[in-house]
């Protein structure tokens, strides 16, 4: 990072950072300067990092993207939300399901498309909103919460986040305290070439319970850049489902990291979902840090072309009677690249462990490509750890069976296809957005030239 | 019940004591001089000291491997000598002309020096320090036309052969541990199966390192060619004391067109003391290729010994429908520390690998699994197998496993296995409500943990080992 020369993506970046309005919290301007400072200290991730080894951001390093200011109107709004055509596409996004939506444009909060939720015990509003308000009670606790389990110690890429810290969404739910229905948070890229820095805190009090479903989109085909920062925490018998949906478009960079952090007893299910993206990665660490935590975490990642998908994830069992369990799919045709790394942590004393990780991948092209490594460190002695990985193409006894009943054999493959990804898509929980993704793989599904 | 666990792990190491005989030993610390120094005691062509100091020059340029999880106080490998040879000269005749004091030595060891013709079948190539000092069963191998001598001999007797396969598989440039024994190497064994041939007998070779400080740089070469057999045998045992020492070895295995080459060790050198004060640093390259069709490489392994094992027996599968296979049982306990595993690189069509490994960790010691399965982009039809276990016994120990899949051809099939288990109180509970101690259930229960590798080892290694295992956890389990 010391070096900003050769790196256009890092010089537009910090162009764009001068450009930021002050905030009016003096805490915030404090810490983006810090964190500013601390990526100048840190490097960017190269493939000589062994978390970076198989993904290889030169290719974002070259291209420069635009920082909106907010104080700069006609950046703010992108060319979007006030033309209908663009409202239309993007009220196309939205879930009839959602109890709440927030919406965000390139990046900013756009109040008018979201309704955000103050009732007893809940607060889901904009980040922008409550680093402006002082008086706000939520304020101080935001204040003291954000960037404390997704640490800045060693990750440039979420010290850049919190370096343009702004936009993003709050989630606090008291003491038993339950969303009606789920919460959407949509992030919608409306132009292209645009770098949005969202951050998102979700906070549950004890036995508090959450549907969440953080969602990007694309309207268009161009370039773009998320550098995209969650923090979660579950108190004592807190339960949320996480859904996170990835279908920028085919030229965009996306980088994510999710950091998670349970009590007692807590719960936590996630799916990850990665469709689109020129290069995708996401990382997300788990820790259980009380007594019975359960945490569920599966991926999908279907891409083509030269797409990249690269997921990162760590499952860290620092107390006793945890129990987790992980299915990732990636299915890859095209000249696609697959990338999973999958780590599970059993601490000294997290006794009665019980853990267990699958992942498999479809190859459907000779020129596709996987790497994958799921690591099991384990420091106790009385636990039930398992892993299993497999890497292979559609089965053939199986096409044979579909054939057999008169399914013509590339029908049958995009049907086994189809089926692979779908047992994880069916995991949502939600009708409308499941229909949707079904359609969306589906779709990719006939598009792929499957060798008969 | 821990406590019995306790005993168990706490046996003293069975084969620490130091002979007394004089050595022959060159003044410690490295450079071009030492290097030059030991190709003429060992009256080299030039040819091989070019490539020692080739291999060392390289080996200026390198730095430390750091990122293994093994860990270790730097090595000062000026303070190391670099050669030690035995004083006897002269090449004996028969077993009567050994030093007795040597023979007193093996006797300890279990060695069976006396017994070997009675154990027909095994041919012993005793490696004591750094020069070979008997080899027997030589002419029966010479009649079926088999080649298996300590590498020294080799050179000066096979050189066209040497020339071309040393450095072949694992060159000089390989890594930092292979580069500095490229450079200093001086002892090993050379074993030339030539076309058509079954090796008449099982090869089997006892490395012992014996004179203190002294790092042991072997070599070994192994060459099958076409439609050959063999099946070669490693043990290795070495005495007690405080001063650390590296042990730096290369293997090199090459199978042409249906060879077939299986190599098995048993590894049980001192591994320090209950603290984690002395052993020894096993750290070894060992690679084969599987150069024609249809070949097939086989590694086994029981690493129970040393202070840090650090090793990757791998396969390179060029050769079409070749087969490469890594079986391994790690045991450690105390503050050892293993980090093992294996790489199997499919390139040739239809090429097939299996990986069984079998980890055992006891006391405060870390034991990992660390392996690659790549599938290159022509290797159509790839298929691996992998399954990597773990036992843990005791809260303080450590278990790891990282398996890295790399695959670039949508034929390949890959899959990898891994569990980790404990002896459980309900399993000790159910042996002793059927009558059966604490000790022997926890024999039986490892011996049934470790069955699908030890099926793999040759009858006497798979007594041996079976012994060892008992020897090593007696008292661990309870």
């Amino acid at each position: 990072m010391k070096a900003t020369s050769g790196n256009p993506w890092l010089e537009s970046l910090l162009a764009g950072h001068e450009g930021l309005p002050t905030a009016s919290a003096s805490w915030v301007d404090v810490r983006r300067r810090g964190a500013l400072e601390q990526a100048h200290a840190l490097a960017l991730p190269t493939r000589t990092d062994e978390a970076w080894r198989f993904t290889d951001l030169s290719s974002l390093y070259r291209m420069a993207f635009k920082v909106l200011g907010q104080s700069d109107p006609a950046g703010v709004r992108s060319v979007s939300a006030d033309t209908p055509a663009v409202m239309g596409r993007i009220a196309a996004h939205q879930l009839p399901e959602a109890a709440h939506r927030l919406v965000f444009v390139d990046g900013i909060y756009e109040p008018g498309l979201s309704t955000a939720c103050v009732a007893e015990g809940i607060r889901v509003c904009s980040l922008a909103d409550v680093l402006a308000a002082a008086a706000d009670p939520l304020h101080e606790r935001v204040q003291g919460t954000l960037g404390r389990i997704a640490g800045t110690d060693d990750d440039a890429l979420a010290t850049l986040n919190m370096a343009f810290l702004q936009q993003g969404a709050v989630v606090s739910l008291e003491r038993h305290a339950q969303l009606t229905g789920p919460l959407h948070l949509l992030f919608v890229s409306a132009q292209a070439d645009i770098a949005a820095h969202p951050r998102v805190l979700v906070m549950l009090d004890a036995h508090a319970q959450a549907h969440i479903v953080e969602d990007h989109v694309s309207l268009h085909a161009g370039a773009g850049c998320v550098n995209a920062v969650t923090e979660i925490l579950l108190g004592a018998g807190a339960s949320l489902r996480h859904a996170r949906i990835q279908r920028d478009s085919g030229a965009a960079f996306h980088i994510a990291r999710c950091a998670v952090e349970l009590q007692r007893d807590a719960r936590y299910e996630s799916v990850a979902i990665a469709l689109g993206a020129r290069l995708s990665r996401l990382d997300l660490d788990v820790h259980l840090r009380g007594e019975g935590a359960h945490a569920s975490v599966d991926g999908l990642a279907m891409i083509a072309g030269g797409q990249l998908a690269d997921t990162h994830t760590l499952i860290d069992h620092a107390c006793a009677h945890g129990t987790s369990r992980q299915t990732h799919k990636v299915i890859l045709a095209g000249n696609a690249q697959g990338v999973f790394n999958g780590r599970i942590l059993v601490r000294p004393g997290a006794q009665q462990t019980d853990s267990s990780q699958q992942s498999r991948t479809l190859l459907l092209s000779d020129r596709a490509r996987i790497d994958a490594k799921p690591q099991l460190e384990i420091f106790a002695d009385d636990v039930k750890c398992a892993h299993g990985a497999t890497v292979g193409q559609i089965e053939a006894d199986e096409l044979f069976y579909l054939v057999s009943r008169g399914i013509a054999p590339p029908a049958a493959r995009r049907l086994l296809t189809f089926g692979f990804a779908a047992d994880l898509i069916n995991r949502l929980g939600i009708a409308s957005l499941e229909q949707r993704l079904r359609e969306l793989v589906l779709e990719q599904t006939e598009s792929l030239r499957i060798p008969a | 019940m821990s406590s019995t666990l306790q005993q168990l792990i706490d046996q003293p190491y069975q084969h620490g004591f130091v002979t007394d005989i004089e050595s022959d030993v060159v003044a410690r610390g490295l450079n071009e001089d030492v290097i030059r120094l030991i190709s003429s005691k060992k009256d080299e062509p030039e040819w091989l000291l070019e490539f020692r100091l080739a291999a060392y020059r390289h080996w200026l340029t390198m730095t430390l491997p750091e990122w293994s999880t093994v860990d270790y106080p730097a090595i000062d490998f000026q303070a190391i000598s670099y050669y030690a040879a035995p004083k006897a000269k002269k090449k004996l005749a028969s077993m009567d002309e050994v030093d007795p004091e040597l023979l007193r030595t093996f006797e300890k060891l279990g060695v069976p020096i006396h017994e070997q013709k009675a154990l027909a079948g095994v041919a012993v190539d005793v490696i004591f320090d750094s020069v070979s000092v008997t080899t027997t069963y030589k002419k029966r191998l010479a009649e079926a036309g088999v080649i298996f001598c300590s590498l020294s001999e080799a050179v000066h007797e096979h050189p066209e052969l040497v020339r071309r396969y040393l450095g072949s598989v694992v060159g000089a440039n390989d890594n930092y541990y292979a580069a500095l024994n490229s450079a200093v190497f001086t002892e090993g064994s050379f074993c030339f199966i030539p076309r058509g041939v079954k090796c008449p007998m099982e090869l089997s070779t006892y490395f012992r390192i014996n004179t203190q400080e002294s790092g042991q740089f072997e070599r070994t070469l192994i060459v099958a060619e076409e439609g050959a057999d063999v099946s070669y045998l490693e043990g290795c045992t070495a005495p007690q004391f405080d001063t650390n020492q590296l042990h730096a070895a290369v293997v090199e295995l090459v199978a042409l067109e249906r060879a077939s080459i299986k190599y098995s060790t048993v590894q049980n050198w001192y591994a320090g003391d209950a603290n984690g004060v002395g052993g020894i640093y096993n750290f070894v390259t060992k690679r084969g290729v599987c150069k024609g069709a249809y070949s097939r490489i086989s590694w086994t392994q029981v690493e129970t010994g040393s202070a840090i094992t650090w090793k990757y027996p791998s396969c390179v599968l060029e050769g079409d429908h070749s087969v490469g296979e890594f079986y391994s049982v790690a045991l450690t306990n105390h503050h050892q520390q293993a980090d093992t595993g294996t790489k199997m690189i499919h390139l040739g069509r239809n090429t097939r690998s299996t990986i069984i490994s079998k980890g055992i960790s006891a006391g405060q010691s870390k034991n990992s699994y660390r392996g690659l399965v790549q599938v290159g982009p022509k290797a159509e039809g790839a298929r691996n197998y992998s399954q990597c276990d773990s036992m843990l016994i005791g809260d303080r120990c450590a278990a790891s496993t990282f398996p890295y899949l790399r695959v670039m051809n949508e034929s390949a099939r890959v899959e990898h296995e891994a569990t980790t288990s404990k002896i459980g109180a309900d399993q000790l509970f159910y042996f002793a409500s059927r009558g059966v101690d604490n000790e022997s259930a926890v024999s039986m229960i490892i011996n049934g943990f470790v069955k699908d590798v030890f099926t793999q080892l040759p009858m006497e290694f798979a007594v041996e080992a079976s012994k060892l295992l008992g020897l090593k956890l007696e008292g661990s389990v309870g």
